[in-house]
């Protein structure tokens, strides 16, 4: 339990409305986007300026309480639960888009900012932020960033990480550091931004971001490509790369997804087939119908069986939907499931894709595959029930082995959602240990009392 | 362990929610407060926890599942398709069930009690209001809420002079003389009833120029939606077989109350303890129509049955969605239909048409600053359009709106749709 002192001065620095205490409240705090990872902070507290979360961080060290930062929670790492109980610091009140400078295509926000109240405020502009993790509805800036999170759109745009400037973050000293700048070129020491990218929030808070943003693109045009064995759908993928087309999104479903899509919301999506790759390619109207056509004759040409494209936005919106609604088909179709997020590069795709299936068969269970091909990105996901531990020890391994594939394949076990709690007992068995030892120096160095989001990676 | 078999209902509900967190973009209340027991995904995790004994029923607990606008946002929105509404009544129900009547916090009670001029107004409208309530029973239910509502710088409705049910006649036959090609009942609402009944006078007669007849049973009670989604289940059905009684010969029963109809059509859904509920309930819910959804898809009227009173000539017009149209019922494109069929109106769209604006029923009554930021926004939408008037079917939120359209010094003027048309 945390002492009583502790909590009446977090409410003399962020006022009494804006700490929570009741166990109701607790209990609400004691989960993220994951399913089994629970555990309840001892206090909440809601800052609404770096000046008070600089208080707050510094309260917390002097005291040697743990503290963990959370946004939305929408992460699916068990990264923002508070393991170690202690303080959960929610950066949700602090949600304001400082300024859009379109000089410059940039934008500065607080951490607290919903990414999708960020993407429609850009588009008023004319501007987007590339990346677009699929939790874009509630997911804050501030975890996009210390998530490095991806998406879709990673295939042309690349990850959050290619799109931060600078950054305001808060040691877990208490002290506030600027890092980078607002500049696209910046090579004036270390670039310690990129070390707080990827830090699960065990570094520090930040507390405000300069962000690169994009213009719009002007045309957009989406291809469903489909195919009898998803092995060839995965070649698919790296052949319309390598014939010099960059779409910004290649998705994929396969046959089971696809089926129960069709189950959910029947949209047309065949339903024999193995598996269907979605395609968007946007720029410049001319560009996009071109490398349209090519897509559509790569495709083809190495053995999809039928290709559409879609023939408006309306046509085209009821595949991405399709797409999205792949991720409520598969946490809706079973109590337990395991939600791989493994990365190989991408001519490993159907060796992936095919491990997946000789496990499903060796451990007698369901794995379904869907994912962002484009970059590699899958998310196998194995469906379990952790009341049943037989089959939910079969599912353990069959997910232990799909990760020992990635990794043979020159892969990593995570693209996106990240180490948190949920892979730390696989990030141990494939990190080098000389590797591990220069994180846990830079974490000793950074945060010398071990207050900051402790548990997570490597413990 | 405790029965919990209000809450053993809607355990199935409650399994659905995979904690992604999406509700919290669609959520008006998380979208002012920002904090998780405000949201879908919160309030199902701990209703959860009472099934698994592990959290009871606390007055902070009734703080909690109190605190939803019921307006169905998450439900639409959420990607696992789970029923929150049906979780939070299903809690309220089994707080009713434990603890009785009522589980909210009076908070303001004692502030309005303690003023003597709006207590003094208060049970003026008190006596009232006394027939909605069962015989015996002891308390009068909308009390607490009526006495909050006051005292708090809030536009409150005029009570009507005369009530709707005592200016009409139980018979209304169709001003075009002869036989009724349609026979229909009318059912009121309270609001309707008593704030008002011009536009239940408009029904009347708009059905009855065009060769309806009208019946108004007198037996008919309140649609229950204040107090099964408050929870009283048990009184909940002990309107529902009024109303089901009051209907009995009727083939189609019409409202120009989004909630009610909403209500009425959904006795199916929230109340029916036993088979026989459940069977009498869905045959009830048959006869149901909204005047929009009648409008246009019973009558099928076309632009030239329909003719725009005169005063509204010229002027711009907007929808506003009722919750309890666009989602509970799905009614969305009917009343757009009639706005842009009436010759010289103009119909634009607002921004975030189907965004609650904020009543909630006794909702803005407990938490009425949080009404408040949420009509704020309902109004921005509103300046936006340009329009002239405000146009929805639902008396509820029309209060709302006024109240926030004066507060707001906006020079719109609110009306329900049937206002329009001659």
């Amino acid at each position: 339990m945390i002492k009583e002192s502790i909590v009446s001065e977090f409410k003399k620095i962020v006022g009494e409305e804006n700490v929570l205490t009741s166990k109701e409240a607790l209990k609400a705090y004691s989960y993220d986007g994951t399913t089994s990872w629970i555990h309840e902070p001892d206090v909440v507290v809601f800052p609404t300026s770096t000046k008070e979360v600089a208080a707050i961080v510094t309260l917390a060290n002097t005291e040697k309480v743990p503290l963990t930062p959370r946004g939305g929670g929408t992460n699916v790492s068990g990264g923002s639960v508070p393991i170690k109980g202690g303080i959960v610091l929610c950066t949700t009140k602090m949600n304001k888009i400082l300024k859009i400078d379109k000089e410059n295509l940039t934008v500065t926000v607080e951490p607290g900012v919903v990414l999708m109240d960020l993407t429609m405020r850009l588009a008023k502009e004319g501007l987007f932020f590339p990346p677009d993790p699929q939790s874009f509805l509630g997911a804050t800036m501030g975890g996009i960033l210390a998530e490095n999170a991806g998406g879709p759109a990673c295939v042309k745009y690349g990850v959050t990480k290619q799109y931060v400037l600078g950054m305001e973050v808060v040691l877990p000293t208490g002290q506030v550091v600027n890092l980078g700048g607002r500049t696209i070129k910046n090579v004036v020491g270390y670039d310690l931004t990129m070390l707080f990218v990827s830090s699960e929030g065990t570094l520090g808070v930040i507390t405000k971001a300069e962000l690169k943003v994009n213009p719009l693109p002007l045309a957009k045009k989406t291809i469903m490509a489909v195919y009898d064995d998803v092995a060839i759908a995965g070649e698919s993928v790296f052949r319309v790369l390598e014939n010099g087309v960059i779409p910004d999104k290649i998705e994929l479903l396969d046959n089971w997804v696809i089926n129960r899509i069709e189950e959910m919301m029947p949209m047309g999506l065949p339903k024999e087939a193995d598996a269907v790759l979605l395609f968007e390619t946007d720029g410049i109207p001319e560009a996009v119908e071109k490398e349209t056509e090519k897509i559509v004759e790569i495709t083809k040409k190495y053995g999809a069986r039928d290709v559409r494209v879609a023939k408006d936005q309306a046509e085209a919106d009821k595949y991405w939907l399709a797409r999205r609604a792949g991720f409520a088909a598969v946490f809706g179709k079973a109590p337990t499931v395991l939600a791989e997020d493994v990365t190989v590069p991408r001519g490993q795709i159907p060796n992936l894709i095919k491990r997946c299936k000789e496990l499903a068969k060796k451990y007698n269970v369901e794995i379904v595959v869907l994912g962002h091909a484009g970059d590699g990105n899958l998310h196998p996901s194995i469906m379990s029930d952790e009341k049943n531990k037989e089959l939910h020890a079969r599912a353990l391994k069959a997910m232990d082995e799909i990760i020992e594939g990635a990794v043979e394949f020159g892969g990593v076990l995570s693209g996106e959602h990240g180490i948190g709690l949920e892979k730390a007992k696989f990030f141990r068995r494939v990190m080098e240990p000389a590797v591990i030892d220069l994180m846990k120096g830079i974490k000793a160095l950074v945060d010398p009392n071990n207050i900051m989001n402790p548990g997570k990676i490597w413990e | 362990m405790k029965e919990l078999k209000e809450l053993k209902k809607i355990e199935k509900f409650a399994d659905q929610c995979m904690k992604c967190g999406f509700c919290t973009f669609f959520c008006p209340v998380y979208q002012e407060d920002r904090v998780e027991t405000a949201v879908a995904r919160g309030k199902n995790y701990l209703t959860k926890l009472v099934l698994k004994g592990e959290q009871e029923f606390t007055p902070e607990m009734g703080e909690i599942i109190g605190k939803c606008l019921l307006c169905k946002r998450c439900v639409v929105n959420c990607p696992a398709k789970a029923q929150i509404d049906r979780v939070v009544v299903g809690a309220r129900a089994q707080m009713v069930k434990d603890k009785g009547l009522p589980w909210i916090k009076n908070f303001a009670f004692r502030k309005v009690m303690s003023n003597r001029k709006a207590f003094g107004r208060y049970v003026k409208l008190a006596s009232k209001f006394q027939w909605i309530f069962p015989k015996g029973e002891g308390n009068i239910r909308h009390l607490p809420d009526f006495l909050k509502a006051l005292g708090q710088g809030r536009h409150i409705p005029e009570i009507a002079k005369t009530f709707l049910r005592d200016q009409v006649k139980e018979v209304n036959k169709p001003q075009t003389g002869g036989q009724p090609k349609m026979r229909v009942g009318y059912f009121m609402g309270c609001a309707t009833d008593f704030i008002y009944p011009d536009i239940g006078l408009k029904v009347i007669d708009f059905l009855t120029k065009r060769g309806i007849e009208v019946v108004v049973p007198k037996e008919q009670n309140c649609c229950g939606a204040a107090i099964y989604f408050s929870g009283d289940m048990e009184t909940g059905r002990a309107m529902a077989t009024d109303n089901i009684k009051a209907f009995k010969d009727i083939d189609y029963i019409l409202t120009a109350c989004g909630t009610c109809s909403s209500t009425l059509k959904d006795y199916k859904v929230y109340l029916p303890d036993n088979e026989e509920q459940q069977k009498a309930y869905d045959e009830f819910a048959k006869k149901v129509k909204d005047i929009t959804e009648f409008v246009v898809d019973v009558l099928k009227l076309t632009p030239e049955d329909l003719k725009l009173r005169k005063e509204f000539e010229g002027k711009t017009a907007t929808w506003h969605d009722p919750c309890h149209l666009v989602r509970y019922q799905n009614i969305k494109d009917q009343p757009r239909q009639i706005l842009k069929s009436l010759k010289g109106l103009k119909y634009v769209e607002m921004p975030n048409a189907d965004l609650c604006c904020g009543m909630g029923g006794s909702f803005s009554v407990y938490h009425y600053d949080i009404t408040k930021k949420i009509a704020d926004k309902k109004m921005d939408g509103i300046k936006a359009t340009g329009a002239d008037i405000v146009v929805t079917a639902c008396p509820g939120c029309m209060i709302n709106l006024i109240d926030n359209a004066a507060r707001h010094k906006m020079p719109q003027r609110v009306h329900h749709i049937l206002e329009l048309v001659e």
